[in-house]
């Protein structure tokens, strides 16, 4: 049991660091408000495929560092802490991991060093609420032609390769298709945290079998891949909690009222120092499934766990700051507003608390789930 | 970073759940039971006792005090073991004022009263708590008077848990009526229980445990009684503390608890068919209870770590402290709800189920911890201070 950093994890989380204090702040962060352009920083991913990061659990035989998924979901904490306009989970999490675990080596040695230099950018549909996908596809001589569609893909628009699992007779494939192939249509979506998405259309689009990255059997990449977009998802939300907390620490010990700062209200502290406990509670559950992700285990009932705290945490942290800010937490020239919607957002994707709970209640009804 | 057990610690486990299936006879657990889980009967002694001869109760302690010399996670999961077997461990002796002695104490302390700790012969209650003294605790009256090489004690503690049945009092008094500040003017003594001026009167609280007003009428102690420095005795009293709020919260027995309330659901048939397992609203009472008790361990597991390094932060000690103490409650409330009206049930009533009875009995007792061990409101205080680097209230 080690609850510490590693020298590599400690110096991998400095150079995010420092990095991302860099390229983003409030000022940069407001050039894409209210969609005045996709919330994407081209620049700023560059720098993160060249630092290395982006290609973190990838192995080095395809031009990534070969660290674990314990490491790239610290790097996705910091992420969430400056709550940065890059494609990290799309790219590196719905995207890479699947096809690395997954796809045969002639289709990893294709596609994966190019996307971890950043020529290509990958992105995956595993978000939607529903496990079953509602894309279909029909057997061809020269392989599959999907018609269907799938909701809220992350980047679906800045993205060159699309990831998507379909049903087909035999259950689920999974299968690489070019976001400009022939039939491919996708609408952009109004995101409450401006990050683009898009809901895509699949018109007889034809896959050949190269591009086949499971003929059947892709269930199991499915629920393997939303764990880890799931656990990423709680890095995220842990990273964004820890910085509206401590912003509001911040601020109530700066703010005067009555001669005093806010903070010295009873009532101000005791509601962070719950917010304090709120994301210790988080960062360990999400620290717990990360650990035991990158090592390949078992992790169904810590992944669950993780998230319910990562909705509960989000909701009650995301009010808290906001209230002891006074209007200030919701005035748009000060930089809380937008964790609020990041906030939001990890709360409910992939499963709000309620609906985790309801998969992690069923599962302990079976008898699954409980303590060692 | 690694949030598993190694291998070593799995086996630990697993052996000491063997070694207290075994220990935990019929007669123990019936003797535990009408001592309302407090312990201090014959059998349960003579089980500390071989717990400290099978080297158990040292496992985290150096060679030098008859410990085996591994780590405070070793000694964490010892904790959970023992307790979750169900045995009443007197973990505020062994856990929180046996290592302050042994890092204040003086010769004496080291070398006679620890040692006996570590092999389950010797208990020390705690007396801090007073008449006009809880919270603001630096108010305390109860004085310690030099008398040429002696110290005379005299005064009332209140809440002196298990004294009816330990050795010493870990006290503290004030020795320094005069200092500008309350909190500088007070020493720690160790008081013999067995001193003819050492009285107690039980005091029975909404869960049937005993705690207990304890009375020192001018007992007369050597200065080897004295721990650590002559007016020193607030550091060693925030730092029992701090050991004390991490043993109160221990998984061991809730984890428990829950596992056997989901075999009971499972089996139980409901109004509908079918078990109670398989209604909604159990199964979310059961998913709440598993994502609190599960953040219950890893908070443990952390500062167990943390102390391991060195690194134990003082917020943390008290999140830990708020946050267990909160949530058993409300765990025993989500189960409460599950087994429903049997919860309300004595054990000893016709119609008790072991479990439901259980919850019964922990409904009760379970206020003790968010006042105990200082109250819920100023480990918030510590928080948001030592935590947040907030700005305090002056008081």
């Amino acid at each position: 049991m080690d609850f510490g950093f590693s020298e590599i994890q400690h110096d991998l989380r400095g150079l995010a660091r420092r990095i991302l204090d860099d390229a983003v702040s409030a000022s940069t962060l407001a050039a894409y408000d209210e969609f005045a352009a996709p919330r994407f920083d081209r620049v700023l991913w560059q720098t993160l495929v060249d630092s290395g990061l982006s290609g973190i659990a990838v192995a080095e035989e395809h031009g990534g560092m070969g660290l674990g998924f314990m490491e790239l979901g610290l790097f996705i904490e910091e992420l969430g802490r400056s709550i940065a306009p890059v494609p990290v989970l799309a790219h590196c999490v719905a995207g890479m991991l699947p096809l690395q675990q997954f796809a045969s080596a002639d289709l990893q040695s294709r596609v994966l060093p190019p996307a971890a230099r950043g020529d290509i950018l990958l992105t995956g549909a595993f978000w939607s609420g529903s496990a079953t996908p509602e894309l279909r596809a029909q057997n061809t001589p020269e392989g599959l032609l999907l018609t269907g569609h799938c909701r809220a893909v992350p980047f679906a628009q800045q993205a060159d390769w699309l990831l998507v699992p379909v049903q087909v007779a035999a259950g689920v494939a999974v299968v690489l298709v070019p976001t400009d192939a022939v039939g491919v249509r996708s609408n952009a979506l109004q995101m409450t945290h401006f990050e683009p998405h898009a809901d895509i259309e699949f018109n007889n689009v034809p896959v050949p079998e190269a591009d086949i990255v499971l003929a059947s059997g892709g269930e199991a990449l499915v629920t393997w891949t939303r764990e880890r977009c799931t656990a990423a998802v709680c890095a995220q939300q842990l990273g964004a909690a820890d910085c509206a907390l401590r912003m509001a620490a911040g601020y109530t010990s700066e703010r005067k009222q009555f001669g005093v700062p806010v903070a010295t209200f009873q009532a101000v502290g005791h509601r962070m120092a719950d917010c304090y406990i709120d994301v210790e509670c988080l960062r360990l559950c999400t620290w717990q499934a990360l650990s035991l992700l990158g090592e390949q285990r078992a992790a169904t009932t810590e992944v669950q766990i993780a998230k319910i705290w990562a909705g509960d945490v989000g909701h009650r942290v995301s009010y808290a700051c906001q209230h002891v800010h006074g209007g200030t937490g919701i005035d748009r020239d000060y930089p809380l507003w937008r964790y609020c919607l990041w906030l939001r957002f990890n709360e409910m994707t992939l499963g709000s608390s309620a609906a985790q709970g309801a998969a992690l209640g069923q599962r302990l009804a079976r008898g699954e789930g409980l303590f060692d | 970073m690694k949030i598993q057990f190694t291998e070593a610690q799995v086996a630990l486990r697993d052996e000491l759940r063997a070694y207290f299936r075994e220990l935990m006879t019929p007669a123990l657990q019936a003797e535990c039971e009408r001592d309302m889980g407090e312990g201090g009967g014959p059998l349960w002694r003579e089980a500390l006792a071989r717990m400290g001869r099978d080297g158990w109760i040292g496992l985290g302690w150096p060679e030098e005090y008859g410990g085996r010399n591994l780590s405070p996670m070793e000694q964490f999961i010892f904790v959970e073991e023992v307790m979750r077997a169900g045995y009443p461990f007197p973990f505020l002796t062994t856990e929180s004022v046996g290592p302050t002695l042994a890092e204040h104490g003086n010769a004496w302390m080291r070398e006679e009263i620890v040692p006996k700790i570590l092999r389950g012969e010797l208990l020390v209650s705690i007396g801090y708590s007073e008449p006009d003294a809880g919270t603001d605790l630096a108010a305390l009256r109860t004085s310690a008077v030099r008398e040429g090489d002696d110290w005379i004690i005299k005064g009332q503690k209140m809440w002196t848990s298990l004294a009816h049945f330990c050795d010493y009092t870990w006290l503290a008094a004030r020795t320094d009526p005069d200092a500008a500040k309350k909190h500088k003017g007070i020493s720690m003594f160790l008081v013999p229980n067995s001193d003819p001026g050492w009285s107690c009167t039980p005091v029975h609280t909404l869960g049937g445990v005993r705690t207990n007003a304890t009375f020192y009428d001018n007992i007369r102690v050597s200065d080897a009684h004295r721990v650590g420095e002559l007016h020193g005795g607030w550091k060693l009293i925030t730092s029992q503390l701090n050991r004390e709020r991490l043993s109160l919260i221990n998984f061991g027995p809730i984890s428990e608890l829950f596992n056997q309330v989901v075999h009971w659901a499972r089996a139980e048939p409901g109004e509908t068919g079918g078990s109670i397992a398989e209604l909604p609203w159990v199964q979310a009472n059961l998913a709440r209870s598993r994502a609190l008790i599960e953040c219950m361990k890893l908070i443990v597991y952390k500062q167990s770590w943390a102390m391991t390094e060195g690194t134990l932060a003082m917020a943390d000690a008290s999140a830990a402290k708020v946050f267990g103490s909160e949530g058993f409650i409300e765990v025993y409330r989500l189960l409460g709800e599950i087994v429903a009206e049997r919860g309300l049930l004595r054990s000893h009533s016709p119609g008790a189920a072991e479990q439901a009875a259980r919850i019964e009995r922990l409904y009760r007792t379970a206020s003790i911890i968010t006042f105990g061990g200082g109250a819920n409101e100023i480990q918030r205080d510590i928080i948001s201070a030592a935590g947040l680097w907030m700005p305090r209230a002056s008081r």
